[in-house]
């Protein structure tokens, strides 16, 4: 107290200036710190590092993941007034928290301000729940596809068979070479991920002909889990257009009971019967999980980063659920990786879309989307979207131009 | 005078003795004052006005919407606490901590009752850190009326019963009372920054509704800069920027650093706003 008072004015003016120093030091280093944990890392390459990967024996994670796109798109978010629901995923960054125990059970959920969208997987049934409109929606399989998926998922914990079965390695190596048909795999310098040291792969694609500049995916360097994926759009080679990451990441096991849902009290409960996918269509994109009527046609042209998806005999009405969701279609992103992260995250189910019921679908898709010669037109940064007057609906990772030309 | 030039002697007599009679003195009059008590009646009246209003339309097609946690107070009571927190937080709580943080040194001043305070035998950090308490005091006072008024009209009204948290998953009532306890902590302790430019700004004039006014101000400013997407560089760092986060003890588990960066904010603030206040009313000439 003596010392304090024989301190001169001056000297008393120059304490909050010291704060106010330390203060931004205390805020600025713990950032600053880090990224030196990836230094010492042994170099792989980029086979290695995706046959570790393919490899990895599935663990349990879990975090806190940050989403942000720069897609370009016309600023829909409506987090304020809604809560927290997939749309936030059109724009904007999001923050998510994430559970998985490494096999058939997860749990992500959006968060807003004081709501939250939760998505949580156990086996064959999955949960949706918004706390915005307390709507709980409950996804199952058929009872005939139900004893399939039994089947399947006991078939998988059977041991390996050798022999006619090709090893996961050899499997890697296999798509690493289809990939390298259109792209160049390279891995780059390590970096720090969520405070951990990561393996970075940057995939480029070789075609001009593409909105997607390049790729990053960041690997966890002891579990190769992917710990964050980025993707620049051609438009700015600066920013990336989509990126997923952990910002905060736990291999632990999630308690059990993170994955245990049922309904709460009072809320609204929506039953969905979803059929499971025939064996061999998975991953191909179909005119009724698109909404249209089931006979319509998917026709694919174009290859690799090239390839536009073009469905024909699509209800517009109904497919609006879709655009709502802001879903990539099925291998828009060019990488498996990012395209079951992009999956995984927005959380769209086989074939059926959560809805948002109380927002204009069709204002939605109107202010999405802009009216061109013969239809209507999404353009963003990594997709175009061209639904036709005629009942088309195109899309590819591909300029805007190209679609009206195949549309014809 | 340039500096509180206390009477030593007395001083390290009775520091302490000088210090407690002083801040009791000094809660008194924050809470005796008839306008302090006015806004706390107001405030405890939020929860009691949105529970009345849900009570009588909790059957008519307009039950359910609105800000969050609106629609599940007719289902839980506790709701009606989160509620009345949500819809005071904007605007009313930082208005009601302005205007007694603002009021803190700036009203003697504007009293004239400053210069004879300071002949009291306390130094004026200490006389500083008085006002800093009844100011801090008043404002968890205010948050804990809410809460308190909350959960009684919640529960009159409405019952009680297991939580509901944002996650869908529902915990049993008695845990649901801790974390709502959390979340009262966790509002009041929000509230300190502004307390501490409250009484900075304080310091600074013998006008006490310019400081009141511009403490408010500080608070609307951050709040509509935070509403700038194109400002989000500087989002994390605002005064208000962490306030909702108290919903995070509604989620299904509490993530202590979430909590931490609200905090340590609001730690960032007092200490900047706190050490100008004391540079200032250290070195003020008090002619008044």
């Amino acid at each position: 107290m003596n010392t304090t008072r024989t301190l001169s004015p001056r000297a008393r003016w120059a304490v909050p200036a010291v704060v106010a120093g330390a203060v931004a030091a205390a805020f600025a280093i713990p950032a600053a710190v880090g990224a030196v944990a990836s230094d010492d890392l042994p170099a792989v390459t980029a086979d290695e590092l995706v046959d570790r990967v393919a490899n990895a024996e599935p663990v349990p994670v879990s975090g806190t993941v940050v989403y942000t796109a720069r897609l370009g798109l016309p600023d829909v978010t409506v987090s304020e007034l809604q809560g927290a629901g997939p749309l936030d995923l059109l724009g904007g960054s999001s923050t998510m928290r994430v559970w998985s125990d490494g096999e058939d059970s997860s749990r992500a959920a959006l968060l807003g301000d004081v709501s939250e969208y939760s998505v949580v997987r156990s086996g064959a049934e999955a949960w949706t729940y918004s706390s915005a409109d307390d709507e709980a929606v409950h996804y199952v399989l058929e009872p005939a596809d139900q004893e399939r998926y039994d089947e399947l998922a006991q078939r998988a914990l059977e041991p390996e068979v050798e022999g006619d079965v090709p090893a996961p390695s050899e499997l890697a190596d296999l798509a690493l070479a289809q990939a390298r048909i259109s792209t160049d795999v390279e891995a780059t310098d390590p970096v720090e991920v969520a405070g951990r040291a990561a393996y970075q792969v940057e995939l480029t694609p070789q075609t001009d002909a593409t909105l997607v500049d390049r790729i990053r995916v960041a690997v966890d360097a002891e579990t190769w889990v992917p710990l964050r994926t980025q993707v620049w759009s051609v438009q700015d080679a600066e920013a990336p257009a989509l990126e997923v990451g952990f910002t905060d990441v736990s291999f632990d096991a999630p308690d059990a009971g993170v994955f245990e849902f049922s309904a709460p009290a009072g809320a609204e409960v929506r039953e969905v019967v979803v059929p499971l996918p025939e064996p061999g269509t998975t991953g191909r994109p179909s005119s009724s999980a698109l909404g249209g009527d089931g006979d319509g046609d998917v026709a694919v042209s174009g290859t690799g980063w090239e390839t536009v998806v073009e469905v024909s005999e699509v209800d517009v009405e109904a497919i609006l659920g879709a655009t709502a969701e802001g879903r990539l279609p099925e291998g828009s992103t060019g990488s498996s990786g990012a395209d079951d992260l992009f999956e995984e995250l927005t959380e769209a189910e086989e074939g059926e879309l959560p809805g948002i019921p109380e927002l204009d679908t069709r204002a939605l898709y109107e202010q999405l989307t802009t009216p061109v010669d013969g239809g209507r037109l999404l353009s963003s940064a990594l997709l175009s979207v061209l639904v036709t007057d005629d009942g088309r609906v195109l899309a590819g990772s591909v300029p805007p131009a190209v679609l009206e030309e195949l549309a014809g | 005078m340039s500096l509180a030039e206390a009477p030593a002697a007395e001083v390290w007599a009775a520091p302490a003795r000088a210090t407690a009679r002083l801040l009791r003195s000094e809660l008194r009059l924050v809470f005796g004052r008839v306008r302090n008590i006015v806004l706390l009646a107001g405030l405890a009246a939020v929860p009691l006005l949105i529970g009345t209003v849900l009570f009588i339309t909790q059957d008519t097609p307009v039950a359910g919407q609105g800000p969050p946690f609106l629609d599940r107070v007719t289902g839980n009571g506790v709701f009606l606490v989160f509620a009345a927190l949500v819809s005071c937080l904007p605007f009313l709580l930082p208005l009601c901590v302005s205007i007694v943080s603002g009021d803190a040194v700036a009203g003697e001043a504007g009293a004239g009752t400053l210069r004879y305070l300071l002949v009291v035998p306390v130094p004026r950090t200490r006389l500083l850190l008085v006002k800093a308490v009844a100011a801090l005091a008043y404002a968890g006072v205010a948050v804990a009326a809410i809460a308190v008024v909350g959960l009684v009209a919640g529960a009159a009204f409405f019952g009680v019963g297991d939580v509901v948290l944002l996650s869908g998953d529902t915990i049993p009532l008695a845990e649901g009372m801790l974390r709502t306890l959390g979340v009262v902590a966790y509002v009041i302790a929000s509230l300190t920054g502004l307390v501490a430019v409250g009484l900075f700004l304080s310091t600074l004039t013998e006008v006490p509704v310019a400081a009141m006014a511009s403490t408010v101000v500080v608070a609307i400013v951050s709040g509509v800069l935070d509403a700038l997407p194109q400002l989000s560089a500087i989002h994390p760092g605002l005064l208000t920027h962490h306030w909702l986060d108290f919903g995070e003890f509604l989620r299904l588990e509490v993530d202590g650093s979430t909590l931490l960066a609200g905090l340590a904010v609001q730690a960032a603030w007092v200490a900047v706003f706190g050490a100008l206040a004391w540079s200032r009313f250290t070195t003020a000439d008090v002619s008044s």
